[in-house]
């Protein structure tokens, strides 16, 4: 192993947000403004069809048959007008949050992993959400966003991260626990100084800083919702990393669900088949 | 057991079989599971905004079947390679690795 990096801090991770790649200004609108109700749609509808490659996207989205449109929205506006505000926001948001960070900074760190797990989460979390009948946009994000510290520890830190991964391997545990030993932070301490300084919503932000501990006290539903998504995501193999690992399941977490085989069977197929229509529309 | 890939429309042709149920926007039944797809129904799918479905891959001899089963098992092996059945404080993560083996290997009796 190579030597020791000093450890981060804290304060290390939110003095290096500042260089992170910045989201469009219509894009952190989106985001602040979750939990609103009163937005002025259209507004924001225009600002966004102003970014071309946004609004590609956003619309490959909508019109994959997860939402099953029966006539192609083919404006933002279109989209709002068909599938709802909050859900267009949703899908706004994950348009822009996947093409914002730059690839292959960090040896060893498959950028193309990292997503393809995180939209498998996102889709999982959403089939989840319908069943338990829990708002599906809030998980669809917070499953999309729950690992977003690895890519801020990746770009603000490389070689520290790339240690981290060898320390994983060599150890194979968890990368949480890589992450505490090699760089003394972690990437849900990283996730959660993102959300501040992007100001994601606190539904977003709790689940992230709780999705990997679900039963302390106040973490929230959504957390114990995406929790059991990324293990999910991680026994069916959806992100097709050769190390993956499946973690501890919450009981908590578990019980909180309180879906039957029957049920879990049934939502596998369906995330299986929501992922691969998801990862065409985003990842392509 | 079925396999399945999900395809988009481009690459399907009359008479492969689609391995799950179609549904709309609205959640009604367009072409039930097992439907041998026709030129006919593939020309309508653009209409309701579909652009993969899910088709039936053909049946595997049963060595090849056998080698698929063998593959799932010892990668759900590895993936769950910290879980300890024998461990009272972690049924769930016991459970999970039961339906995703259930799932993935096609046994118990719900799949």
């Amino acid at each position: 192993m190579s030597t020791a990096l000093p450890l981060i801090t804290a304060e290390d991770i939110v003095a290096g947000l500042d260089d992170l790649p910045s989201l469009p200004a219509v894009v952190m609108e989106l985001l602040n403004s979750i939990d609103q109700e009163d937005v002025d749609i259209s507004v924001l509808a225009k600002k966004v069809s102003y970014d071309q490659a946004l609004t590609a996207k956003t619309l490959r989205l909508a019109n994959s048959s997860q939402y099953g449109l029966q006539v192609k929205a083919t404006t933002i506006q279109q989209a709002i007008t068909y599938l709802g505000f909050q859900t267009t926001r949703s899908l706004i948001t994950s348009a822009a949050i996947t093409g914002a960070f730059p690839e292959g900074r960090c040896p060893g760190f498959d950028d193309k992993a990292f997503w393809r797990h995180s939209v498998a989460t996102a889709a999982c979390a959403k089939v989840l959400a319908r069943h338990i009948r829990f708002n599906q946009d809030y998980a669809f994000t917070a499953g999309l966003l729950h690992n977003i510290g690895r890519l801020v520890l990746v770009s603000s830190f490389p070689e520290h991260y790339a240690q981290a991964l060898a320390y994983r391997a060599q150890h194979d545990c968890s990368m949480l626990e890589a992450e505490q030993t090699i760089l003394g932070v972690d990437h849900v301490q990283a996730g959660v100084a993102l959300a501040k300084h992007w100001n994601f919503s606190d539904t977003i932000r709790l689940a992230i800083a709780n999705y990997s501990q679900p039963e302390v006290a106040g973490a929230g539903f959504l957390a114990a919702l995406i929790h059991v998504a990324n293990a999910i995501v991680c026994a069916l193999d959806l992100a097709q990393a050769v190390d993956d690992m499946v973690p501890r399941v919450s009981p908590v977490a578990w019980a909180a669900l309180g879906l039957d085989e029957d049920v879990y069977l049934q939502l596998f197929r369906e995330t299986e088949l929501r992922y691969g229509e998801i990862t065409a529309a985003l990842l392509s | 057991m079925t396999t399945h890939q999900l395809l988009p429309l481009e690459q399907i042709r009359p008479g492969m079989i689609l391995s799950d149920v179609l549904l709309d926007a609205r959640g009604q039944v367009l072409l039930p599971q097992g439907a041998v797809l026709t030129e006919n129904m593939l020309s309508l799918m653009p209409r309701h905004g579909i652009e993969m479905l899910s088709i039936q891959a053909p049946p595997l001899s049963p060595e090849e079947q056998a080698a698929l089963l063998e593959s799932y098992r010892t990668r759900l092996a590895h993936l769950f390679r910290k879980h300890d059945p024998a461990d009272p404080d972690d049924v769930t993560t016991g459970l999970l690795l039961s339906y995703a083996s259930h799932y993935r290997l096609n046994t118990g009796a719900a799949a």
